[in-house]
């Protein structure tokens, strides 16, 4: 499939429609060459059978941090008919709302530099994270439906964050979520899991603005050169990942009920309009509020913590939320005088002026982008971090998380996780640049740069 | 062999497992998620649960098996270490599975879910074979 790639421009290449049988819409990437050239050959196939689902809105786009997914490559948008269109729990993913928040400070780096040693086990231990890791919050069955219908106003009405923060994350931090409509199993799982990061890519870290190249926003936002600024980057958990494992099976079922030919079976959809649709739709709002009050959560015992070490109030410290976004979602929204499912699936909304955050590989750089008008062609979208280049297995077996470790502390990074195969798998060089990534889309105009961080101080689940 | 881990997917898991029936099948499947979760060699088998699985077919029965225990690792705040299926046909399941409460110096990484995504359960000869990819 990739030889019938044509070359839009410098950073876009386009799959046309009449290219493979099947497809209705065209399959569009946004990529400078040089990433172009390593895109695997099945994320391009994948998001060729993305389009050729029923009621698909042209183009499907793939981000240039895109790699094989199941069912759709990872960093891919697709956008959905209102009416004649699907909605997916196959192509939203397992972890809803994964996604990230950010924190600013007042605090410059030369501020924390010293403290580092004592901030990040802090953190550590007042975060939980890891496989198995339980929450510190003790909720019961009425607790976790209120936390599943109203996302962070449950989280601030309990005192994890503040008013101010609800106006710096997307959807203010809650959607539509019914839990009704969300398994007991799910529930179970969602009980002890909030407040707690996770494992994988999931992380924590404390940041330095090492380039402002956007000064007007950059000011806007409250950033500033050597600024120490923290990422979360986590999700729903459990209970997100048992929403999407029980929608899978509704919607393999309905796929075949309403006639739905899918050329992936990961892909399992139903009708936008039907009841198994719209009964996801819900519990996957349910698992978009369970993420967003879980960062939130996250984010007061950050502020918690750095009370304590820096011996002053958070709000002293500059601590408000820079944005907080969501990188695997299905939501309904307005483009142009259209309504579109739109599933971004590893990708970021880019709305005109409003903050995007980039993920890059632990110990290379992350970005804090601007969402542009020019993103409607992308359904206002963008990519959402670096993008694996090597699995996770090539890189147990290449790297040794002691290395990877001794290199990173030897860069002035101070390194704290839970087991060294978890470093070794998320070597940065396991992803791609995320240079390349992030000028793609800065040069497609899809988003613009408006700070770059490095990492200071990274905790790994 | 009792399973073997494939590299062929850029951010998850894919695994092959094996047996010379579908009880030996579905204890190596269990095994081979466990080797992802936990450093299963380490997580001792003191305490025992009973699992029971209903599907409508043996694909559809190996992906509740394997998706069920990865729930149980959240519910029931567990590693798992040794499996016994003690009944099994096409449509149902009853085993024992042993482990003990979590320690976090003994686990690896979330898995967060069975996926569909090149999902293959077949018999070859007198030897049955799935091939499955987690989420990570």
């Amino acid at each position: 499939m990739k030889e019938k790639l044509k070359q839009v421009n410098e950073y876009e290449w386009l799959i046309n429609r009449d290219e493979r049988k099947g497809m209705n819409v065209d399959a569009r990437l946004i990529a400078n060459k040089k990433i172009m050239d390593v895109m695997e050959e099945e994320a391009i196939m994948q998001l060729t059978n993305v389009a050729m689902l029923p009621g698909v809105i042209d183009p499907v786009w793939a981000m240039p941090d895109a790699h094989v997914g199941y069912g759709l490559p990872m960093g891919a948008v697709a956008a959905f008919d209102k009416e004649k269109g699907v909605i997916s729990s196959g192509m939203t993913g397992f972890d809803i709302n994964c996604g990230i928040n950010m924190l600013r400070t007042n605090l410059k780096y030369n501020d924390v530099k010293d403290k580092m040693k004592d901030l990040i086990p802090a953190l550590f231990s007042n975060i939980p994270c890891g496989v198995g890791s339980k929450g510190k919050l003790k909720l019961n069955n009425d607790l976790l439906d209120e936390v599943l219908s109203k996302g962070v106003d449950w989280a601030i009405k309990n005192g994890y964050g503040v008013k101010d923060d609800k106006k710096h994350l997307e959807e203010e931090g809650r959607m539509d979520g019914d839990p009704s409509k969300v398994s007991d199993l799910a529930k179970k799982r969602g009980l002890q899991q909030l407040g707690t990061l996770g494992a994988g890519n999931h992380f924590l870290e404390i940041q330095k603005v090492v380039g402002i190249l956007d000064e007007d926003t950059a000011k806007k936002w409250g950033l500033f050169k050597d600024q120490a600024v923290i990422m979360v980057h986590c999700g729903s958990r459990g209970f997100g990942h048992q929403v999407a494992t029980d929608y899978l099976k509704i919607h393999e079922r309905a796929a075949e009920k309403y006639g739905i030919k899918l050329p992936d079976r990961q892909l399992a959809c139903a009708p936008a309009n039907s009841e198994e649709g719209q009964d996801y739709f819900k519990a996957m709002q349910a698992a978009v509020n369970y993420a967003f009050a879980n960062r939130l959560v996250i984010s007061h015992w950050i502020r918690e913590t750095f009370e304590s070490i820096f011996d002053d109030t958070w709000s002293n410290l500059g601590m408000s939320t820079i944005y907080g976004i969501a990188h695997n979602v299905c939501k309904l929204e307005k483009v142009g005088n259209k309504e579109l499912y739109i599933h971004r699936k590893g990708a970021t909304r880019s709305y005109p002026d409003i903050p995007v955050l980039i993920a890059g590989s632990m110990g290379t750089a992350s970005y804090i982008l601007k969402g542009t008008n020019e993103a409607k062609k992308t359904f206002y979208s963008t990519c959402h971090g670096a993008g694996r280049a090597m699995s996770r297995s090539k890189a147990i077996r290449s790297f040794r998380g002691e290395e990877i470790k001794r290199k990173l502390e030897s860069q002035g990074k101070v390194i704290k996780a839970t087991g060294w195969k978890v470093l070794a798998e998320e070597s940065p060089d396991a992803y791609k640049n995320v240079e390349d990534v992030v000028d793609s889309v800065h040069n497609a105009k899809i988003s613009t740069k408006v700070a770059r961080m490095a990492p200071i101080g990274v905790i790994k689940g | 062999m009792k399973y073997k881990f494939i590299d062929e997917i850029t951010s998850d898991v894919m695994f092959e497992a094996y047996g010379s029936d579908l009880k030996e099948l579905f204890e190596n499947s269990a095994e081979a998620l466990f080797k992802i979760i936990c450093k299963i060699e380490k997580v001792k088998a003191t305490k025992e649960e009973i699992v029971e699985i209903k599907a409508d077919n043996l694909k559809d029965l190996m992906f509740d098996w394997l998706q069920q225990l990865i729930a149980l690792v959240d519910i029931k705040n567990m590693f798992f270490s040794k499996f016994k299926i003690l009944e099994i046909n096409e449509n149902h399941l009853k085993a024992k599975i042993y482990g003990e409460e979590i320690k976090p110096e003994t686990g690896e990484t979330v898995v967060k879910a069975v996926t569909n995504h090149k999902y293959e359960l077949k018999k070859e000869g007198n030897k049955y074979k799935v091939r499955v990819i987690v989420d990570i």
